[in-house]
């Protein structure tokens, strides 16, 4: 469980460190259009903190989806019983004794 | 008395058995019966449709006219002249053995719309319930001819081939399933079981094999090993190699004395456990010691 709670903490950290590099891209291309320069090159720090953003999330996701489930048709099959595969439930018909016997009982 | 109906794992039930199609009705039919007498069937929403449906299908299995009325009285009224409610009174009309009215509405329905596949299946049903079983056999090749991807059909076109004991038309039929879910270890089980019927003791060996590699201990299988070792090494020997030659088997004496060791050691282990069986351990014991 523990690690389901610091990746779920791991999660919020990244998640504010996006929206943290986010705001710094708004706020860094407002200042370039106020001081009327071409918005080129944006600075260093804003792409580390997005990419550190990713991996933040990366680590995070891993931790919190928890152990991986088996999906081998094999281990499915195993399970079910005859009575599920050997089923014609759209020709079914209805002439047989157990509409006699069942309403005569109830 | 019903203490507190949990209609919630009702609702689930029923929505797996409609999943899996197995035909449970008296377990349908209680709890569809609580369903609808508690008043629970406003809260179902749009899935009440498809649970009336299977309510109405498992009390026609039972003979419960009443509830089948109810539940096609609701379905009538919320989807008039629907095909798929005719289809449903077409079953009533089966069901109370009025066949040939049954069979001219669903002829009725194909004539307006000549691919309706339930309309299609109930009239090879009701061929089915007159007897005639030929003439369902033919409207189900013509029927697989254009959707050969149809699981069920393949099923029940080799039930009927089995009925008249025809095991090679049978087989060609699972033939047809095993393409197309080669992971289903039933659709082999059932090959093998045919193959071993119509006294094809290699093939069968094979297809039982496969069966114990995709279902691990299926004591079915490996019975059938069993059975078709023993066979195999009772025959005289050149039996075994004109024809394991003619058909390119992997199969030579070792390979199958060592089958049959397995096949009796897998059973054995598995009844010696205490619970299978129990009593009867001891003569399933005997009988593989016997039939070796």
């Amino acid at each position: 469980m523990s690690t389901v709670i610091i990746g779920k903490i791991l999660g919020w950290i990244g998640f504010i460190t996006l929206l943290h590099s986010t705001y710094s891209t708004y706020e860094h291309l407002s200042y370039l259009k106020a001081v009327e320069k071409v918005p080129n090159d944006m600075p260093i720090e804003i792409i580390v903190e997005c990419l550190f953003s990713v991996i933040i999330f990366a680590v995070s996701v891993i931790l919190v989806a928890g152990p991986l489930k088996p999906i081998l048709m094999k281990n499915e099959m195993v399970k079910k019983s005859i009575d599920k595969v050997d089923t014609r439930p759209s020709f079914n018909t209805f002439n047989h004794r157990g509409r006699i016997i069942k309403s005569s009982l109830g | 008395m019903m203490v507190s109906f949990d209609y919630k794992s009702a609702v689930t039930t029923l929505h797996e058995l409609r999943k899996s199609g197995e035909r449970k009705s008296d377990l349908v039919v209680t709890l569809g019966e609580n369903l609808i007498h508690q008043g629970y069937a406003g809260k179902l929403g749009d899935e009440v449709w498809a649970v009336y449906e299977q309510i109405f299908i498992a009390a026609l299995d039972l003979g419960n006219d009443q509830l089948a009325i109810k539940c096609l009285e609701n379905l009538d009224k919320r989807f008039p002249e629907s095909p798929r409610v005719k289809i449903l009174k077409g079953m009533k009309l089966e069901a109370e053995d009025k066949l040939d009215a049954a069979l001219a509405l669903y002829e009725d329905i194909l004539k307006d719309d000549d691919a309706n596949i339930a309309a299609i299946k109930r009239r090879i049903a009701v061929f089915k319930a007159k007897g005639q079983d030929q003439q369902a056999i033919e409207a189900l090749t013509r029927y697989l001819d254009a959707f050969y991807s149809d699981s069920e059909s393949w099923l029940e076109l080799s039930a009927l081939y089995l009925n008249f004991h025809l095991y090679q038309q049978a087989g060609f039929c699972l033939e047809e399933l095993i393409l197309l879910q080669p992971q289903n270890h039933f659709y082999h089980l059932k090959y093998a079981e045919i193959l071993y019927t119509s006294d094809n003791i290699t093939m069968s060996l094979k297809e039982f094999c496969r069966v114990v590699e995709l279902c691990e201990d299926n004591v079915r299988a490996l019975c059938g090993i069993k059975l078709c070792t023993s066979r195999l090494l009772n025959l005289p020997i050149s039996a075994i190699t004109s024809s394991s030659s003619s058909t390119n088997s992997p199969f030579d004496m070792k390979t199958i004395s060592d089958l049959n060791a397995l096949a009796v050691e897998r059973l054995s282990t598995i009844y010696s456990k205490k619970r299978r069986g129990g009593s009867s351990a001891n003569e399933i014991t005997d009988w593989l010691n016997n039939l070796s």
